[in-house]
C-alpha cells in the first residue's frame, strides 16, 4: 500500500504494448530490489470493488490509449501472494480491521503481534469471526481496507 | 422479477452451461470455485468470481455458508445449483430462500419430498402415476418384508429410503435369500445415509431406464419435453443417453406425459424435474424423481429445440411458460456420450493435464465441456469432462453422426472413455436399440474378457 511506481511510466507503457502486440498474457521483470508484473486479465474482477480500490484486486490501470486493459499490482516488493509471512482469509465474507466502527484497529502497521492474537474480523452470515495471527511477528503490510469483501485465500496482511 | 445476477453454485461443464444461458439473457454471473478450479473456463468467463475454499467438495462446493457469503458480498439475487452438490439439498434451498435469494429450482418442500424415496412413491401413488409393485412405505419388520415379497413375487429388491441413484439396493432372488438382503440393505443404508429405513419393490430383470423431462412455471402450467432412454449404465452411472427411446412411439410418450403433467400440476411443482421409470414389457414403473436439471438434458434440448437452462431462469424470474404442450414438437433423434477422465477399460480415474484438445464440429454436433488445451483435470471431483451430443433427422443419422464425431474428437494427455464410446457405437445391438440396463455391463465385461 506504499510508495509510487519504481519503474517509469514509459517503461510500463512499452511493456503494455508488448503484451498487446504479442500472444503473451503476462510479463514479469525482476531486478535486485524490485519486481513488476503486467498481466492481461480476462474479464473477472475477483470481488465487487469497495469504494477505494483494494490494492490486490485487478483493476484497469491508466495505460496508454489503445492499450488492452491490464492489471498492475503495487510494484516494488516481493509479490504479496508469495510472501512467507502472508496471512490469507480462511473464509468468504467482509473483513473489518477494528472490533466496531469508530474503535481503534486491532493492529496497525509496525505493530508486534503474538501468535493467536486477533488481528481482524471477518463477518459472514451475520457472524463475526476473529482471525488470529498464525505466528508472532511484526505487521509489515495491511492488504485490505476495512469493510472489504474477501474470498477464501484472499491476502489480508503480512506478518514478518 | 427479472434476475439480475446469478451465482453458479457448481463447477465444470454444467457451470459453463449455466453461465452461457445467463450471458445470453443479459444476466450477470458469479462463479464460485475452489482453489484448484481458479483457472476453470467458466471462472474466467464469469463476470465475477469468488474463491470459496480448498479443493475438497465439503469445504467448497458443499460449503453452504461460503456460497451464501459469496452471494452476499457480490450482491447476487439468485443461485443456480446445477446438478449434484447442493442441487437436491432441501436445507440449502431453504437457506437460499431465507436469505431473500431466488433458488433456481423447485421448492424446498418438493426437494425434500422427492429426496425421501418412500415419500416420493407415496406421492406418485396418490397422484395416479404407475409404480413398481412393492411395499406401501417403509418396512417395519422382516416379517412384513416377507409378506410383501410373497405378494409381488420374487425376485425382489430391498431399497434404502434415503438412497437413490442406484445406491443402497440389495436383490433377493428367492425367499431363502431375503433375510440376508434385508439385513445387509439396512446396515449399508445406515452406514451410507445415516438412516436404515428400507422399502421393497419387485425386481425387474430386464428393464430399460426411461425418464421424462418436465417443466413447471409458477402459474400452474406444466409441460413435458418427452423421454430420454438412459439404459446404458455401468454401476448405475449413465454413459450414453438418447432422446427419444428407441422402443417408444409418440403415443406412448403422450400417454405417459399426460399422466405425469397432470400429477405435477396437482402437486404444484415448480421449475425443472425428471421422473425416472423402469420400463419392461410395455409397462412403466416410477422409481424416483430428480428435482433438478440432469446431466443429459442436452438430448432433450436438441430434439425439442429448447434451452432448458433459460427456461429454468425464466421460471425462477416468475415468468409464465408462454406455451403449452401442443406447442412442443419432437424433431429427429439425439444421442449423448458422457466422456470421462477414466481409463476406457479399467475405469481407473485419470486426472491430469490435457494436451491437445480438439472438439468435433459440423451440423448437429454439440460438445458441452469445460476442457481446453492445457487444462488440468483435478482429482477431487467426478470424472465427467465432456458431453458429446449429436442430433440427426433419424436415429440412424444420429448414429452415423456420432460415429463420425467420436472419430474426430481428441483429448490428449489423459485417459478418457472415448475408445469405449467408439466401440459402443459400432455394436450391432446398440445400433438396433436393443438393450436394457444390464447391457452395458455385459458389453464392458465382454471387452475385458478378451
Amino acid at each position: 500500500m506504499s510508495g509510487g511506481l519504481l519503474f517509469d511510466p514509459a517503461t510500463i507503457r512499452a511493456l503494455a504494448e508488448i503484451l498487446r502486440d504479442t500472444e503473451l498474457t503476462e510479463i514479469e521483470l525482476v531486478d535486485k530490489e524490485s519486481r513488476i508484473r503486467l498481466a492481461r486479465q480476462l474479464p473477472a474482477p475477483v470481488i465487487a470493488p469497495a469504494a477505494a480500490l483494494p490494492p490486490m484486486a485487478w483493476a484497469p490501470a491508466p495505460a496508454a490509449p489503445g492499450a488492452a486493459p491490464i492489471g498492475v499490482p503495487p510494484a516494488a516488493q516481493v509479490p504479496d501472494d508469495e510472501h512467507p509471512g502472508l496471512v490469507t482469509s480462511p473464509m468468504v465474507g467482509v473483513a473489518y480491521l477494528s472490533p466496531e466502527p469508530g474503535q481503534a484497529a486491532y493492529v496497525s502497521l509496525g505493530a508486534r503481534v503474538e501468535q493467536g492474537q486477533t488481528v481482524l474480523l471477518i463477518e459472514a452470515m451475520k457472524t463475526f469471526n476473529q482471525i488470529k495471527a498464525p505466528r508472532a511477528g511484526t505487521v509489515t503490510r495491511i492488504l485490505i481496507e476495512s469493510g472489504a469483501p474477501v474470498e477464501y485465500g484472499a491476502p489480508l496482511l503480512i506478518i514478518e | 422479477m427479472p434476475l439480475r445476477k446469478v451465482l453458479i453454485a457448481n463447477r465444470g461443464e454444467i457451470a459453463l452451461r449455466i453461465h452461457r444461458a445467463c450471458q445470453e439473457m443479459g444476466i450477470a454471473t458469479v462463479a464460485v470455485h475452489s482453489t484448484v478450479d481458479a483457472t476453470a473456463m467458466h471462472v474466467r468467463l464469469a463476470d465475477e468470481s469468488v474463491c470459496i475454499g480448498p479443493p475438497p467438495a465439503r469445504d467448497s462446493y458443499l460449503n453452504m455458508a461460503a456460497i451464501l457469503s459469496a452471494a452476499a458480498i457480490t450482491g447476487a439475487d439468485a443461485i443456480h445449483p446445477g446438478y449434484g452438490f447442493l442441487s437436491e439439498n432441501a436445507d440449502f434451498a431453504e437457506m437460499v430462500e431465507a436469505h431473500q435469494l431466488t433458488f433456481i429450482g423447485p421448492t424446498p418442500g418438493h426437494i425434500r419430498m422427492m429426496g425421501d424415496k418412500i415419500a416420493a412413491k407415496d406421492a406418485m401413488r396418490r397422484l395416479g402415476v404407475p409404480l413398481v409393485p412393492g411395499s406401501l412405505g417403509a418396512l417395519a419388520t422382516f416379517e412384513e418384508a416377507r409378506i410383501v415379497a410373497a405378494e409381488v413375487m420374487y425376485p425382489v429388491l430391498i431399497k434404502a429410503a434415503a438412497g437413490g441413484g442406484g445406491r443402497g439396493m440389495k436383490v433377493a432372488r428367492a425367499e431363502s435369500k431375503l433375510e440376508d438382503a434385508w439385513r445387509l440393505a439396512r446396515a449399508e443404508a445406515k452406514a451410507a445415509f445415516g438412516n436404515d429405513e428400507v422399502y421393497l419393490e419387485k425386481y425387474l430383470d430386464r428393464p430399460r431406464h426411461i425418464e421424462l423431462q418436465v417443466l413447471a412455471d409458477t402459474h400452474g402450467n406444466v409441460v413435458h419435453f418427452g423421454e430420454r432412454d438412459c439404459s446404458l449404465q455401468r454401476r448405475h452411472q449413465k454413459l450414453v443417453e438418447e432422446a427419444g427411446s428407441p422402443v417408444l412411439g409418440p403415443a406412448d410418450r403422450d400417454a405417459l406425459g399426460a399422466q405425469v403433467t397432470r400429477a405435477l400440476r396437482e402437486l404444484g411443482y415448480r421449475n425443472a424435474g425428471t421422473l425416472e421409470f423402469l420400463w419392461q414389457d410395455g409397462q412403466f414403473a416410477f422409481i424416483e424423481m430428480n428435482t433438478r436439471l440432469q446431466v443429459e438434458h442436452p438430448v432433450t434440448e436438441m430434439v425439442c429445440g429448447i434451452d432448458l437452462v433459460k427456461e429454468q431462469l425464466r421460471v425462477a424470474a416468475g415468468e409464465p411458460l408462454g406455451y403449452d404442450q401442443s406447442d412442443i414438437r419432437f424433431h429427429g433423434h439425439a444421442i449423448e456420450c458422457r466422456i470421462t477422465a477414466e481409463d476406457p477399460e479399467s475405469f481407473a480415474p485419470s486426472p491430469g493435464r490435457v494436451g491437445t484438445y480438439h472438439a468435433p464440429g459440423g451440423l448437429g454436433v454439440r460438445v458441452d465441456s469445460a476442457l481446453y488445451s492445457g487444462y488440468v483435470v483435478p482429482p477431487h471431483y467426478d470424472s465427467l469432462i465432456a458431453k458429446l451430443v449429436v442430433h440427426g433427422g433419424t436415429r440412424a443419422e444420429a448414429i452415423a453422426r456420432l460415429r463420425r464425431s467420436l472419430a474426430e474428437m481428441v483429448v490428449d494427455g489423459i485417459a478418457t472413455t472415448l475408445p469405449l464410446h467408439r466401440a459402443i457405437v459400432e455394436d450391432a445391438e446398440f445400433q438396433a436399440g436393443d438393450y436394457t440396463i444390464h447391457w452395458l455391463e455385459r458389453f464392458v465385461a465382454g471387452r475385458q474378457g478378451g
